[in-house]
């Protein structure tokens, strides 16, 4: 596959049905997401995600298996439905290890706008790698040639 | 959040590529080329780099030089620096959310009587 996700978890000192809650439940999603968020949790289910700054951007609830996973997919253009030329998918996995949670997030999709089927005969030859690690190699090629991707 | 735009997505595509960022590195290292001489340089046919080129100039990553009857590339190193920080953010923006996320649940969990609403969640499915 083309390598277009971003990957990333962490460690929760919280259960697992606390942290799906969190994740899950519109009126946190508020809180750590959007400025506010209406959710429909069911597949097809609608998401709205407010941002008093950026605008609305439209989700759908594509999977949900409470309280291990759920996945979504969210238009890039403010106040578009999502479909499969403009979204990304987005899925959380939840995990309880020992008194806590793992939740790992992976967004993928973002070279579904890209180019021709050549191209994407080429990048499937065997490209494999991470999004994470690609990132980090680019990171570093830049630094590297163009000086630190972070400008004063 | 910060919305990312159809011309930011080409950014991204045009980069993630590997033999493109070795384009581009050869580019770097010589100031500007040839679809040729880039081709002698890399593991691909004439074919295949222009084809990456004209990818890269889209994303405004290079610029075309007309040099007599030779049409010469060069890298726009602002475009490259703008690329690789429109994919950290993405990537820094989900670290951040985890966070939040992880500050919240802790702190509901810290609060035994679950002050903040949460509801006892569908578990055992």
């Amino acid at each position: 596959m083309v390598p277009d996700r971003i990957e990333s978890e962490v460690l929760i000192e919280a259960p697992v049905d606390v942290v799906w809650s969190i994740v899950t439940e519109a009126e946190h999603v508020g809180k750590w997401f959007s400025d506010s968020a209406e959710i429909e949790l069911e597949p097809g289910g609608k998401a709205v995600l407010n941002w008093d700054e950026y605008g609305t951007r439209l989700g759908r609830v594509e999977r949900v298996e409470p309280p291990r996973f759920i996945s979504f997919r969210w238009a890039r253009p403010a106040g578009a439905e999502p479909t499969e030329g403009n979204s990304t998918l987005v899925e959380f996995t939840l995990s309880a290890e020992g008194e806590g949670t793992r939740l790992q997030v992976v967004e993928s999709g973002f070279r579904e706008l890209d180019g021709t089927d050549e191209e994407k005969a080429e990048y499937a030859e065997g490209n494999t790698r991470g999004w994470a690690k690609e990132l980090g190699e680019l990171r570093e090629y830049v630094s590297e040639h163009v000086g630190a991707p972070a400008r004063r | 959040m910060r919305r990312r735009g159809g011309e930011e997505d080409e950014l991204w595509a045009a980069v993630a590529d590997p033999t493109r960022r070795k384009l581009l590195d050869v580019l770097l290292a010589r100031g500007e080329a040839t679809a040729t001489v880039l081709a002698t340089e890399l593991p691909v046919t004439r074919q295949a780099v222009s084809k990456h080129l004209a990818v890269l100039d889209r994303a405004g990553l290079v610029e075309r030089r007309q040099r007599g009857r030779e049409v010469r590339y060069a890298v726009r190193p602002e475009r490259l620096d703008a690329a690789a920080e429109s994919m950290a953010r993405v990537a820094a923006e989900w670290d951040q959310r985890l966070a939040a996320i992880k500050r919240l649940a802790e702190s509901v969990t810290a609060e035994a009587d679950g002050s903040l609403g949460l509801r006892p969640s569908t578990t055992s499915r």
